[in-house]
């Protein structure tokens, strides 16, 4: 596997050790290829660093997960009280931070660990050092034993991106992003988020979920980019349990009390200045790409109208034997599962000979707020936009989750809504469910939807009973019928 | 601190005779008993030189059954009297050892014997299965 004569070093190098560059360069090396992986994490102004994996991995979706489902434990020790379950002094159960973070902590470094092993199985070279470009065929790098230059017949820009700071004095100095939050010494406390985007609401839920005082200062919307009467419910399941909401409001600065306590001014829409102190402010205000720091302009690589993202067609840049995949790419899904599907696919194009192009339409995702948000295909608004309110059917529903009765959990905000096309045999758009278990459900409906799925189709499966994913089954209101979508009750 | 002879090697070593365990002390508690390698070069001295075999645990801080082993393992040494060493190695400050003695999953009990790699054991054993393997480790010469 040696390079022979001037031939260049690798047949492969990807430049970010995520999801999508380790699936692609695993790819790559099965398919025969020679390939290296270069992964360096900038520690953040906090100082917090992690190890190979990515975002996803490390600071996404697996720390998040498991804060989520530590909350939702406190939920179910609740619950299970009205269930029968004792407890000596129910009113003294709390929360140890130290324990969940060091447990979370140990989760990831064994995925670390895991991905080490497998990059080493497939005999792809680990480079832990952050890759430049010199020019559009070399790629320079610093490691623990020195500066080095590496060529290569193809390079994979998969650099992701890392959490924004607001412009305003002490945003750096005392805020944190989703980088520190899983792996902060202390316990948060009264913590302020600033961002109503995902990785804002599912870090202030389970946050108030384990107990903290949490705050959401939204500027615009909630869930941008998102169905919006879903985020409407959302939002207001959050506030039902205890997060509250500062809406239309931008934070001014940030300064350190005389206790050791965050000073946060901010202003309304209408101008008007308020502040109130914290345990910890985190900003969730968007990422950004990374290719400024890899230097994509020295290999000629064009960034989108952003100023930072790539937008490629394929996963190919303008440069061709550039590629990217992930969080870099411009308007693309910025999900683990999107990175990892387009690297594999793109590896085996390039060393596979195989044709199949990524695709990127109706693609499920969830949000882990305290009630989760599932959601495949199109939002309502997208979708009376591109078709026009003649032209598409939306059903609805409010469902009761049979073990929310005994309890007496609120279900207020459990609804779901299918978006259809109304002529025809109602081709459907888009599948929208709040409630328990929210990416469980939505996942197998991502297939159907894959297939073409139909409301006939749907209105004719026969669902299992009692679960909250038969309620899709069971779905036939319109919003354009006016009739109630609130199930029958015996008592509220 | 560079090297630690567990507790119990030492009590079990007093109850011999005490000439015996004194040149046996004097000459090898570095080696008997267990420690912590410390580097690559620490690894080669008492591992892959010994004339003796050495089991290697290889662990991690952060693996659950790897912390759940060590009290068994620490148990199983002391009753055997010294008479083989216990070398712990820390995957994430050693990876590039892992590497070379293709460590993947943790924890994993490899055996050298003469530099060269005898037998291996990976993943949480109870008490009872991890003495017969040693006992077998022994008795293979």
């Amino acid at each position: 596997m040696a390079p022979i004569g001037d031939g260049p070093d690798y047949d492969l190098v990807v430049i970010g050790g995520g999801s999508g560059g380790l699936a692609a360069a695993k790819e790559a090396a099965s398919l025969g290829a020679k390939v290296a992986v270069l992964d360096y994490v900038t520690p953040t102004p906090k100082g917090t660093r992690w190890g190979l994996g990515g975002t996803c991995v490390n600071v996404g979706c697996i720390p998040k997960k498991l804060m989520h489902q530590a909350a939702l434990l406190g939920d179910a020790i609740e619950d299970s009280q009205s269930y029968g379950w004792q407890f000596s002094n129910p009113e003294n159960i709390k929360h140890d931070w130290g324990i969940l973070r060091q447990a979370v902590q140990n989760h990831v470094k064994s995925v670390n660990w895991v991905t080490r092993v497998e990059l080493r199985d497939k005999k792809v070279d680990y480079i832990n050092g952050l890759g430049l470009f010199k020019d559009a065929h070399t790629v320079q790098t610093t490691t623990k034993q020195g500066e080095r230059t590496i060529t290569s017949k193809y390079f994979l820009i998969a650099v992701g991106g890392r959490p924004r700071y607001p412009n305003i004095p002490g945003a750096t100095e005392y805020g944190i992003t989703s980088d520190d939050v899983f792996s902060l010494e202390d316990s948060p406390g009264k913590t302020l988020v600033i961002g109503a985007g995902y990785i804002g609401l599912e870090c202030a839920g389970f946050l108030r979920g384990l107990g903290y005082d949490a705050t959401v200062m939204v500027r615009s919307v909630v869930l941008r980019g998102f169905d919006q009467q879903m985020a409407g419910l959302i939002s207001a399941a959050m506030e039902e349990r205890g997060v509250k909401f500062l809406r239309k409001c931008v934070p001014k600065s940030i300064e350190k009390a005389i206790d050791g306590k965050l000073l946060v001014k901010w202003t309304s829409e209408n101008g008007q200045e308020f502040g109130d102190t914290f345990d910890t402010v985190l900003f969730a205000i968007g990422r950004r790409a990374l290719t400024r720091e890899m230097q994509v302009e020295k290999a000629g690589v064009q960034v989108a109208g952003d100023g930072e993202k790539i937008d490629a067609v394929n996963e190919q840049t303008n440069v061709p034997h550039i590629y990217a995949v992930g969080d870099v790419l411009y308007k693309k899904p910025e999900l683990t599962p999107v990175a990892i599907h387009a690297g594999r696919l793109l590896a085996r194009r390039l060393f596979g000979n195989s044709t199949v192009q990524m695709d990127y339409e109706n693609v499920a995702t969830t949000v882990f707020s305290p009630l989760e948000y599932g959601c495949v295909g199109i939002s309502e608004e997208v979708a009376l936009q591109r078709y026009g309110e003649d032209n598409v059917e939306i059903y609805h529903a409010y469902y009761k989750p049979t073990e929310f009765f005994i309890p007496q959990r609120s279900i207020a905000h459990c609804y779901i809504k299918v978006i259809a096309k109304r002529g025809g045999d109602q081709k459907v758009l888009g599948m929208h469910f709040i409630g328990p278990q929210a990416g469980e459900v939505i996942q197998g409906f991502a297939a159907a939807m894959k297939c073409n799925l139909t409301m006939n189709a749907l209105m004719s499966t026969v669902g299992i009973h009692p679960t909250i994913a038969e309620e899709f089954t069971r779905i036939n209101v319109t919003k354009r019928s006016g009739k109630d979508p609130n199930p029958a009750s015996c008592c509220s | 601190m560079n090297t630690v002879v567990s507790q119990g090697v030492l009590r079990s070593l007093t109850k011999g005779s005490a000439g015996w365990n004194l040149a046996r002390l004097s000459l090898t508690s570095v080696r008997h008993g267990s420690f912590k390698v410390q580097d690559d070069k620490d690894f080669l001295e008492k591992v892959e030189n010994s004339k003796e075999p050495v089991i290697v645990d290889f662990f991690a801080t952060w693996c659950g059954p790897c912390k759940a082993l060590e009290p068994r393992l620490e148990s199983i040494m002391a009753k055997r009297h010294g008479k083989i060493t216990l070398a712990k190695v820390d995957i994430d400050s050693m990876g590039e050892l892992a590497a070379k003695y293709e460590v993947s999953t943790i924890p994993a009990l490899v055996v050298f014997r003469n530099g060269k790699v005898q037998e291996r054991l990976t993943g949480l054993q109870d008490e009872d299965k991890l003495s017969l393997w040693v006992d077998k480790v022994l008795q293979t010469k």
